[in-house]
């Protein structure tokens, strides 16, 4: 797994200048206060991640890798690998970042919920989105994912509007104390169902 | 002398191709030309051997294992150049290295980075600098530097140009003096193949049309020149193709002597993989 982690991060190691800059941006705009984008490493490094995708088909990688020792799983297991690794490296930038520039002021749980919250919903994009390119492919999992986020959107906000959300959360109140563990679980578990996806429609892939 | 690679019965489907009843083998330490024109099957069958297509009836077995068995430790010891350029072009020769020695068990950097010295392939370029050939000696380079036992080689040379053919055979012939390994090389450039095969199998529109050493077939077959009139007088038994031109026949033989014998020719021309090649596909029964 190793190699192909190591390959992964070669591909996109071009596009560590990105991240570069988006931190510039992140330690102004958080010396300034004035917005919070704390998600934006995390989220970028799997949009970046997502790229190297699109190097292997178009470069025709992914019939090569076959032949490579258990290269179609090690294949798999890289790219979540190299995705989870940068999300985990991302994040404690970002945690870095904040300590260093509100050190006096720093609300630590408040820190830890909300990179958390940014940590689940990385995840959750790659949970969803690498089953759907592998089985798919890159060009038409974006065309999904869009239609997907789209449609989410706007039920999402119909049902939003006939539903007081208040009332159906009150009897899980008493799980608000246990708020990290359960997330934690949940999203191992959401990473490891989608690795388990992926890797059985790159086991039976053909090229 | 035991087979390293052996293909019994191979039939795979698809709507408009059908590879049928593929059996061949490989013997230990031997090169074979898999040639036919393109199109005729060649790559489906490799892809197959290296399980890039898995659902096909049949079975082959690469060191003895079959290739469908979960273990996949065999493939440490093979070495593939695939026809279509496959190193994402972002990446350097120093990234091919350190991402490969990860991969093989027996991956020998020194011998990687000797052999991009010997071309002249720079470690730190982008491989989107490459020319052609010069991503093609790099693949080729990488399929060596783990010491393979088997290369699997689909169409290595094409699109290049004579020089750069030339250097790619030179690889292959030096790695094989220096190794006990076994290449299974398929081309449709058959003179790429004129020095260095041991063993010919010859693919057409998916079936196998023959399967022999290099030497049986150059030494037994041959072709005949001659009139309508002379044509009209040869028994069908007796050759296996024949193909008219502008102003003769040319007749395909397999067995040079029994010919000679029979029909009191003295002259039979010595054939090349090239006119096997036309001849089998173009000629007449």
């Amino acid at each position: 797994m190793l190699g192909f982690i190591k390959k992964d991060l070669a591909i996109i190691k071009s596009n560590f200048k990105i991240l570069g800059i988006l931190i510039i941006c992140y330690i102004f705009m958080s010396i300034s206060g004035k917005m919070d984008i704390s998600f934006i490493l995390p989220f970028m490094s799997v949009m970046i991640m997502i790229s190297s995708f699109s190097y292997d088909t178009y470069n025709k990688w992914d019939a090569y890798l076959i032949t490579l020792p258990n290269g179609r799983k090690n294949s798999v297991k890289a790219k979540y690998g190299a995705t989870v690794l940068l999300i985990g490296v991302t994040s404690i930038v970002t945690i870095l970042i904040s300590c260093l520039i509100s050190f006096k002021s720093i609300n630590f749980e408040e820190l830890l919920v909300t990179n958390l919250g940014t940590i689940f919903g990385t995840l959750l994009v790659l949970s969803i989105m690498y089953p759907i390119i592998y089985k798919f492919g890159l060009e038409k999992a974006r065309i999904m994912i869009f239609a997907g986020v789209f449609g989410v959107v706007i039920i999402g906000g119909f049902l939003l509007e006939k539903i007081d959300l208040t009332n159906v959360l009150k009897p899980l109140a008493f799980l608000e104390n246990y708020l990290i563990l359960i997330l934690i679980i949940v999203m191992v578990i959401m990473v490891y169902i989608s690795y388990f996806i992926s890797l059985k429609i790159q086991m039976n892939k053909e090229y | 002398m035991g087979n390293i690679l052996e293909i019994n019965n191979l039939c795979k489907k698809y709507d408009n191709f059908e590879l049928k009843d593929i059996t061949f083998s490989l013997p230990k330490g031997m090169i074979m030309g898999f040639i036919g024109e393109n199109g005729s099957g060649k790559t489906t069958t490799i892809k197959a051997i290296l399980g890039i297509i898995k659902k096909y009836e049949g079975d082959i077995k690469i060191f003895g294992v079959d290739n469908k068995t979960n273990s996949e430790e065999f493939k440490e010891d093979i070495g593939v150049v695939l026809d279509d350029m496959f190193f994402p072009e972002i990446l350097t020769p120093n990234d091919i290295n350190n991402s490969f020695k990860s991969i093989f068990k027996n991956w020998d950097s020194k011998m990687f980075y000797d052999y991009l010295k010997e071309f002249s392939l720079l470690p730190n370029k982008q491989i989107k600098t490459f020319s052609k050939g010069m991503r093609k000696k790099l693949e080729i380079i990488t399929s060596l530097s783990h010491k393979p036992k088997l290369l699997i080689l689909d169409e290595p040379t094409s699109g290049l140009d004579p020089v750069a053919r030339l250097e790619i055979i030179n690889i292959f012939q030096k790695f094989i003096e220096n190794a006990d390994a076994s290449i299974l090389f398929s081309t449709h450039i058959t003179t790429d193949l004129e020095h260095i095969a041991d063993y010919i199998t010859f693919i057409d529109n998916g079936h196998i049309i023959l399967s022999k050493t290099k030497d049986e077939l150059l030494e037994k077959y041959g072709i005949v020149k001659c009139t309508f009139e002379e044509f009209q007088k040869i028994d069908k038994k007796d050759y296996q193709k024949a193909l008219k031109s502008k102003y003769e026949y040319k007749v395909l033989v397999s067995d040079k002597r029994k010919f000679k014998d029979k029909y009191n020719i003295k002259v039979i021309d010595k054939v090349t993989l090239d006119e096997l090649m036309i001849l089998m596909v173009k000629g007449e029964d």
